[in-house]
């Protein structure tokens, strides 16, 4: 596997991102969010380029199944169909995938902010706690001691 | 080889316990070098800095070394232990890791023998330990409530203690319907300014390192006081062996400076606080004619007898959100309910509940410390979006008891960077640990859905969950059956000491830091005594 040759097929990758994170109402595909996370990571480690690689490969393979030619050519169930496939036969190959996916999406801040956090650094800002009173342990004294004296 | 002039003390290992002797050894006017194998953790390097904080929990701030893999790091052959042991080199060692739960150990810890008839009694106890403990605590700072019911009277809080918020108070409410106990959780974390540090602003991911020093990390608790009462700290200095003098005491220790040059520093005593892996492997490479199995090895038990603390995660899911991004990650609330012996459970010894925060957005996606993660395909929105920040996980933190196989050795052809042996981990959990957890599951589970989870998912063992690495080169009173005596001193070379959690005879079912240094600075204390 050459170097860069995940990048040569990052439309069909952004695809299968896309299939493994649709987009839903205001959230993003992550196609749109994630792609740059993985091949960012898959550029770093010449072992992770190859395994995706790989994964890509096995993931046409599965989708050409169907006669149609390919992954981009299928409609978006059988997208969800083929990577099923390469799931059940590249199971840890494909976790790998999910995994990378996962991370760029989740960690991307459009997505942060579409779950209703700040997306920006936790420093210096932090969270804000919701004020109460102390907590009510009267029931928990009220037994008293529970510890064995030794 | 370049040798360094010899000096009262040496103490390897920059973290929890080494930091806590030094302190103290120090203002005692005692001449202290430290050589710490990492480096000071610049404040502003924290991920936290960074809008993409939560990738580098799985990377270059990974808690565990074989992940991290930096160059301060050794490699740890962990394949045949159903635990990976976790740790952090630096000053300040694994406490800048650490989620800074402080529980202490309870007085029955100490008596097991007496008490259960299992394993052993620690040669000294929680009595002799209370001023140590509360010592302790002022130097690290605690917040937390005094009056719990599972421990003996403690001395005041230093700061109130981390607020429960919704998540806590949830959680709390399933352990008050069940009348079980619980307790907002001493914690290590400022939430008041107090010694010059900062308070907690709830950040949440204290395992990534605390950027302001509201954690207490023992570089910025005992390090700056141990500095200015003269002890010396020499980082990126990673030692190789242990040597011995003609009269068969420790004389100083090779290491490898941040040039890679190899030096001797000799020292009339020295303190190992390298940690229930590191020690012991320290040891186990220091081999001469006269200890051919090892440094202080001649009871054969360096390295034997490790116990991590096992942990089962249990998590239940509600339908309302629950703030759990908010506050520290590790602490809000412990429950030592099941905590002291009741043979009808069908185990001995007990656990504690520790109940931390909700999860992080990758963490919620990856399923957290419970590993289901949300499903891909087109359900996963709604999949994901049922369990984030809609979960609470409850830790059940189990008391491991010693066993022999259960060990550190030397693994034979794994090395680290300066080609030293690097430490082979065997750990098989017992099936006492197994009985324990289980019940611990079922009892986590009650106590969620009396929460109200409406859904409750478990892990029956965490392997990524090594925080604790315990017993290694025990304390006690017989040379046959213990590595170190009651003073911290090794049976077979009485100028050497060890303080980390190689020391600890049974592990309890909490967190053992708090009794870790308690211990520490116990053992520097009879230095002390000793000198003077």
């Amino acid at each position: 596997m050459t170097p860069g040759a995940l990048d040569a097929r990052r439309d069909v990758l952004a695809l299968v991102l896309d299939t493994l994170v649709p987009a839903s109402g205001d959230f993003p595909g992550a196609g749109a969010v994630a792609l740059d996370h993985v091949l960012g990571v898959a550029a770093a480690s010449a072992e992770l380029e190859s395994l995706l690689s790989r994964g890509l490969e096995a993931i046409d393979e599965a989708a050409r199944i169907g006669g149609v030619g390919g992954f981009a050519r299928l409609g978006p169930e059988d997208r969800e169909n083929a990577l099923r496939r390469v799931e059940q036969s590249h199971a840890e190959l494909f976790e790998v995938l999910v995994r990378h996916t996962y991370n760029g999406y989740y960690g991307h801040p459009t997505v942060v902010a579409r779950l209703g956090l700040d997306p920006s650094p936790l420093h210096p800002r932090g969270h804000r706690t919701e004020t109460a009173d102390g907590p009510d342990l009267a029931r928990v004294t009220a037994r008293g001691p529970i510890y064995r004296r030794t | 080889m370049a040798t360094d002039d010899r000096i009262d003390v040496l103490v390897i290992g920059a973290g929890a316990a080494g930091a806590a002797v030094a302190w103290r050894l120090a203002g005692a006017g005692i001449g202290v070098v430290c050589l710490e194998q990492g480096d000071w953790v610049d404040p502003r390097a924290y991920p936290h800095w960074r809008t993409d904080w939560e990738l580098h929990r799985n990377t270059d701030w990974s808690a565990e070394p074989n992940v991290r893999r930096l160059p301060q790091d050794y490699p740890v052959n962990d394949t045949a232990s159903s635990i990976s042991p976790l740790m952090y080199n630096a000053v300040g060692g694994s406490t800048i890791h650490w989620s800074a739960h402080f529980p202490r150990f309870r007085p029955s810890d100490f008596r097991v023998r007496s008490l259960d008839g299992v394993a052993d009694d620690w040669p000294i106890d929680y009595a002799t330990l209370e001023p140590f403990f509360d010592l302790n605590d002022r130097m690290m700072g605690v917040a937390g409530i005094t009056g719990d019911p599972a421990y003996p009277a403690k001395s005041p809080r230093q700061t109130p203690p981390i607020p429960l918020d919704t998540l806590g108070g949830t959680i709390a409410r399933g352990f008050d319907r069940l009348g079980w106990h619980w307790w907002p959780s001493d914690s290590a974390i400022l939430t008041r300014e107090y010694d010059g540090r900062r308070a907690c602003n709830n950040c949440g991911p204290c395992d990534l390192g605390c950027p302001i020093g509201a954690k207490a990390s023992t570089d910025v608790t005992y390090w700056p006081k141990a500095l200015a009462a003269g002890a010396r700290l020499v980082t990126r200095a990673r030692v190789r062996e242990i040597t011995l003098g003609p009269d068969g005491l420790a004389d100083g220790a090779v290491y490898h400076d941040r040039d890679g040059r190899v030096r001797e520093q000799k020292a009339r005593a020295i303190v190992l606080a390298a940690n229930g892996i590191g020690t012991p492997r320290l040891l186990l490479n220091s081999r001469s004619a006269r200890f051919p199995d090892g440094l202080a090895n001649r009871s054969g038990l360096v390295g034997r007898n490790l116990m991590f603390h096992p942990y089962a995660m249990v998590r239940g899911a509600f339908d309302r959100p629950l703030g759990g991004h908010r506050g520290p990650i590790g602490c809000s609330i412990i429950s030592q309910e099941f905590y002291e012996t009741d043979l009808s459970r069908g185990f001995v010894r007990g656990y504690s509940f520790q109940v931390a925060r909700g999860l992080s957005p990758i963490a919620s996606a990856m399923g957290g410390s419970v590993g289901d993660r949300v499903p891909w395909g087109r359900a996963h929105r709604r999949a994901y979006d049922e369990r984030f920040d809609r979960t609470i996980t409850v830790a059940i933190i189990g008391e491991d008891l010693p066993e022999p196989g259960n060990r550190v050795d030397l693994d034979p052809t794994l090395v680290d960077g300066h080609g030293i042996p690097a430490p082979r981990v065997s750990y098989t959990l017992s099936e006492n640990s197994r009985r324990m957890l289980d019940h611990g599951i079922a009892r986590a589970r009650e106590a969620l859905e009396a929460a109200g989870a409406r859904a409750v998912a478990f892990n029956p063992l965490l392997r990524a969950g090594g925080w604790h690495l315990m017993g290694t080169a025990r304390m006690g009173r017989d040379p046959a059956t213990s590595a170190i005596d009651a003073e911290g001193r090794c049976h077979d070379v009485p100028n050497l000491y060890i303080v980390d959690g190689s020391t600890i005879v049974t592990c309890a079912g909490v967190n053992p830091t708090s009794t870790i240094q308690a211990v520490a600075l116990y053992i520097a204390d009879g230095m002390i005594r000793r000198r003077s």
